[in-house]
């Protein structure tokens, strides 16, 4: 836009004639300048906008409210296993088995890409994808701003809130020995697992805007408020009933559970996909498009668990809780795929893949908690329990008529509460905690090990406070994204599939001649296949 | 006389036309998935921030063996079915059927249908 100062000037120079006509009659014509002043007022309110919010972002995270981060270790409980007792330099070796195992984590990625996408149909597969890698970016930047804040900040007993945008931080975590920055990523990926898990039940029918937004929900503020309950600094859920305190080694509840009730809260608000019956109404999933990438989504995710429940430690001079970590993980996983491959099989005596899979799975989520305080006999039993809760969590869903492509609710939000539950049955007392040297000595024993019921009713209590609040605030979130007409894919969309209509093109394209495509639109009136729009003719 | 009607609809119309053919008594139909274009021309994909042309859109071929009578009643409910009203629904064509046989039994025509 032309400003009154350079009016001289551009009358004197060679101009364009339409431009100089333009400005000539425009300067002389009232409302013209009326609206000039309007438009440069506007711009100057924005522009103090936003010099108003960087200075107020500067004031509230940046190093005055930072000075006040307390350093002192003793106000920290820590995820619940470590033990707090004196000021701890950095230890390379924890740091360096942290470090490995937030690789393996976010290597889960992939197994829940693979999983999902071959789980899901062919026409949906693009979205499925994209879903996770978006996932894994914006769950990356919310964990830096303020994720990791409101999760592992110090804070009160609801919520942490310090450390936004990791500001002044320690060298390491507090309690732990490993450098800060190790422990962050480490977390980051725990988040990043649970915010994938939310898009397995909301599979082929959840529109990609109402997507982004119930992402940033869950991976910004649902993970890591509630994560706080249990993991954070003087999180309400970890400290309360004191001295049995609610249990949850790696994630059984705080990953897994949140992760599978947000997806039932997502399923049961969006409804079935269009052309879904259900086993009582005569019809049954409708079927995978690939079991091969679905099966070896499921071995990678194992392989990832590697990471989840041994890194947990957070101590690779803990060696005996690490190795014993990862054998009960593997045992359980191994239970738990054969126990439900052989309790599906009397039904219609078919040897089941995809049920395999996620029995596997549930055993891996459901050890997840337990992992740390039980014998490898007790990790066969509640791997084999598992395999059969999925099985009769499918069953559920299925008489419920909630569609869940994936299965996302039975592997990860009632394993997970069978697990968190098991431990109160199973402790043996022999392990109490894992710390930065080694285990401290005084345990905790469950129900059958001779411990009475008060372990078992605090990890109850515990289960239900965190699945009934991760439901509610998430089905809250999902009716409102729902409201605004966002969250379910429009009927034409669905019907010609998600790849094509929200992203343009299919996962599978049928190479004829030089793979069927052309750079020149069509010569005839030529569609676009998401909008209905002909095809431009040159 | 067997008449063998011939029908190229979008793929997601399929469930509707075979229920609708079910719901007029014919017993069996074959379906392939195939390529092709029309009028239409194809349709534009984009990938990596180009758009370009899809020469070929996915379809389903659905071929039904009928009495000669009942072409009619057939050609009706799979346009009926298939109709979205929108580019691209499709084609049917009829033909005539010299012969028909049962492989299993070797009965001939109205009989193997």
């Amino acid at each position: 836009m032309l400003t009154f100062a350079s009016s001289d000037r551009s009358r004197t120079r060679v101009m364009k004639p339409p431009v100089k006509e333009r400005f000539k009659t425009n300067i002389k014509d009232k409302e013209c300048r009326r609206y000039f002043w309007v438009v440069l007022a506007g711009k100057m309110i924005g522009l103090a906008t936003v010099g108003a919010l960087i200075f107020a972002f500067l004031h509230f995270f940046g190093a005055h409210a930072g000075a006040t981060t307390p350093t002192d270790p003793t106000v920290m409980t820590g995820q619940d296993h470590l033990s707090v007792n004196t000021q701890i330099q950095v230890n390379a070796i924890n740091t360096t088995w942290t470090l490995i195992t937030a690789f393996l984590v976010f290597f889960m990625q992939a197994g829940f890409m693979f999983l999902e996408a071959g789980f899901a149909r062919s026409r949906e597969t693009v979205n499925v994808l994209l879903e996770c890698v978006v996932d894994t970016c914006l769950c990356m930047l919310l964990f830096w701003a303020f994720g990791f804040a409101f999760m592992f900040g110090p804070g009160n007993g609801i919520i942490g809130h310090t450390w936004f945008f990791l500001n002044n931080p320690p060298t390491t975590y507090p309690g732990t020995g490993v450098a800060f920055y190790a422990f962050v990523l480490f977390q980051y990926a725990f988040a990043d697992t649970c915010s994938t898990v939310t898009s397995g039940a909301m599979v082929g029918r959840t529109g990609f805007v109402g997507d982004l937004i119930y992402s940033i929900g869950v991976s910004g503020f649902i993970y890591p408020i509630l994560g706080h309950w249990v993991w954070g600094p003087g999180g309400w859920l970890g400290t309360w009933a004191h001295p049995v305190p609610f249990h949850d080694f790696a994630g059984s509840t705080v990953v897994h559970s949140v992760g599978g009730f947000v997806s039932l809260a997502g399923a049961m608000v969006l409804g079935p996909r269009i052309g879904r019956k259900f086993k009582r109404d005569g019809g049954g999933p409708l079927p995978p498009h690939d079991l091969t990438i679905a099966a070896v989504g499921a071995v990678i995710l194992w392989f990832g668990w590697y990471g989840f429940n041994p890194g947990s430690t957070l101590s690779a001079i803990d060696y005996g809780g690490m190795a014993r970590v990862a054998l009960n993980t593997t045992l359980a996983a191994s239970a738990g795929g054969l126990a439900a491959m052989f309790f599906l099989y009397p039904r219609f005596r078919k040897w089941d893949l995809g049920i395999s899979c996620n029995g596997a799975l549930a055993g891996l989520v459901a050890i997840t908690c337990p992992c740390f305080w039980v014998n490898p006999f007790g990790a066969v039993c509640i791997g084999l329990v598992a395999g059969v809760v999925v099985v009769l969590g499918v069953d559920l869903l299925e008489h419920l008529r909630i569609d869940d492509p994936i299965g996302a609710w039975p592997v990860h939000g009632l394993a997970g509460i069978w697990g968190t539950i098991s431990l109160g049955l199973f402790a043996t007392g022999q392990y109490a905690a894992s710390g930065p040297y080694g285990p401290s000595p005084d345990g905790f024993k469950g129900l059958f090990y001779g411990g009475g019921g008060k372990q078992l009713m605090v990890q109850v209590f515990g289960s239900f406070c965190m699945c009934a609040a991760t439901f509610a605030v998430s089905f809250i979130m999902f009716k409102l994204i729902d409201m605004a007409g966002i969250l379910r894919l429009d009927r034409d969309g669905e019907l010609e599939g998600m790849d094509l209509y929200e992203h343009g093109t299919t996962a599978y394209h049928v190479e004829f001649g030089y793979g069927s495509t052309s750079m020149s639109p069509p010569s005839d009136d030529g569609v676009t296949v998401g909008s209905h729009k002909p095809v431009k003719t040159e | 006389m067997v008449h063998l009607v011939t029908a190229v609809i979008k793929p997601f119309k399929l469930e509707e036309v075979k229920d609708a053919l079910k719901g007029i008594g014919i017993q069996g139909i074959t379906v392939s998935e195939v390529k092709g274009y029309g009028r239409q021309g194809g349709h534009t994909e984009t990938y990596r921030g180009s758009e370009y042309t899809v020469d070929f859109l996915p379809k389903v071929h659905v071929e039904v063996l009928c009495d000669t009578a009942d072409v009619d009643k057939v050609v009706d409910a799979i346009t009926e079915a298939a109709r979205t009203g929108k580019i691209g629904d499709g084609k049917i064509w009829v033909t005539a059927v010299d012969r028909v046989v049962r492989v299993r039994t070797g009965e001939r025509d109205l009989e193997a249908l």
